[in-house]
């Protein structure tokens, strides 16, 4: 199995399991910071897999930096509502 | 080393335009440089940067007014947009699929790929167009509430991407080299990746 293939695996399940958490009738921070998470998650499995971060480990944790900023800055405005 | 003319390396050699570098295939051991294009690379940050400018500004607004946000976001298609999720990864895998064909010379198959891959991209933007025509026959516009401002300028400039992006992986696929095919799947993965961020914010918080 090839590792794109790995990856589209793995990413559905990802998406699976925010949809489920969704349909759960969680609301609030029992919401909102497991699916971010996930979303986190899932742009990390594209940037290695996909787009082939995965041979670049320095960029790929950079990128992984910076989106983790970007969805903690998220979850923390989410919160604040 | 004499490498025989029906051989793997034989046929990704062959594929190559004169001049052209062998693209570094995403299974190869780490080099430490960016694989691709340098400048889909800058794309890829820029575009980040704007949707990911575009969803804080949504979340700072929706401070404002949480139950009139909650209120409208009850009205978009939540599991459209969750289909559309799979949708989009789906079409990412097959995207990547075509990378590897097009590094093997394998032009039939990566331009089947590619097709499907547009495919995708269609059902996409059908899913997207009939949250659309479902919010307007409610009578909701862009100036119903601040919550469809940024909810149909999020979507509908990512959707416009889709759009590009199909048009794009067309013409990539039409080229059918390596290094085109690669920078062709990276515009792909890049909607794909933004889509994974902007999905939770507009449509699950």
């Amino acid at each position: 199995m090839t590792r794109a293939t790995k990856a589209w695996i793995l990413l559905l399940a990802l998406s699976a399991a925010s949809t489920a958490l969704a349909a759960s009738g969680l609301i609030g921070a029992a919401l909102a910071l497991p699916v971010l998470a996930l979303s986190g998650l899932k742009a990390h499995v594209i940037l290695r897999d996909y787009l082939g971060l995965v041979v670049a480990p320095g960029w790929l944790r950079g990128f992984d930096l910076g989106l983790s900023l970007l969805i903690l800055a998220f979850a923390g405005l989410a919160l604040a509502a | 080393m004499t490498i025989p003319p029906d051989s793997p390396q034989s046929l990704r050699a062959s594929s190559l335009a004169p001049g052209e570098e062998k693209p570094k295939t995403h299974d190869e051991p780490p080099s430490g440089q960016l694989p691709g294009e340098l400048l889909m690379w800058v794309l890829i940050l820029s575009e980040i940067t704007v949707f990911g400018a575009g969803l804080l500004a949504f979340l700072s607004v929706r401070l404002t007014d949480p139950t009139g946000f909650a209120e409208a976001q009850s009205h978009l298609h939540r599991t459209g947009a969750a289909a559309n999720t799979l949708v989009l990864v789906t079409s990412g895998w097959l995207a990547a699929l075509a990378t590897r064909a097009a590094e093997a010379g394998q032009r039939r198959r990566l331009r089947l790929l590619l097709a499907v891959a547009i495919g995708f991209g269609a059902v996409f933007l059908i899913l997207k167009g009939t949250e659309y025509a479902d919010l307007w026959a409610q009578g909701i516009g862009t100036e119903t509430h601040a919550f469809y401002t940024f909810s149909y300028l999020l979507t509908g400039f990512h959707a416009a991407h889709v759009l590009a992006g199909m048009v794009l992986l067309a013409l990539v696929g039409w080229l059918g080299t390596p290094k085109a095919v690669e920078t062709g799947a990276a515009f792909w993965h890049m909607v794909d990746l933004v889509w994974v961020l902007l999905f939770p914010v507009v449509y699950l918080l």
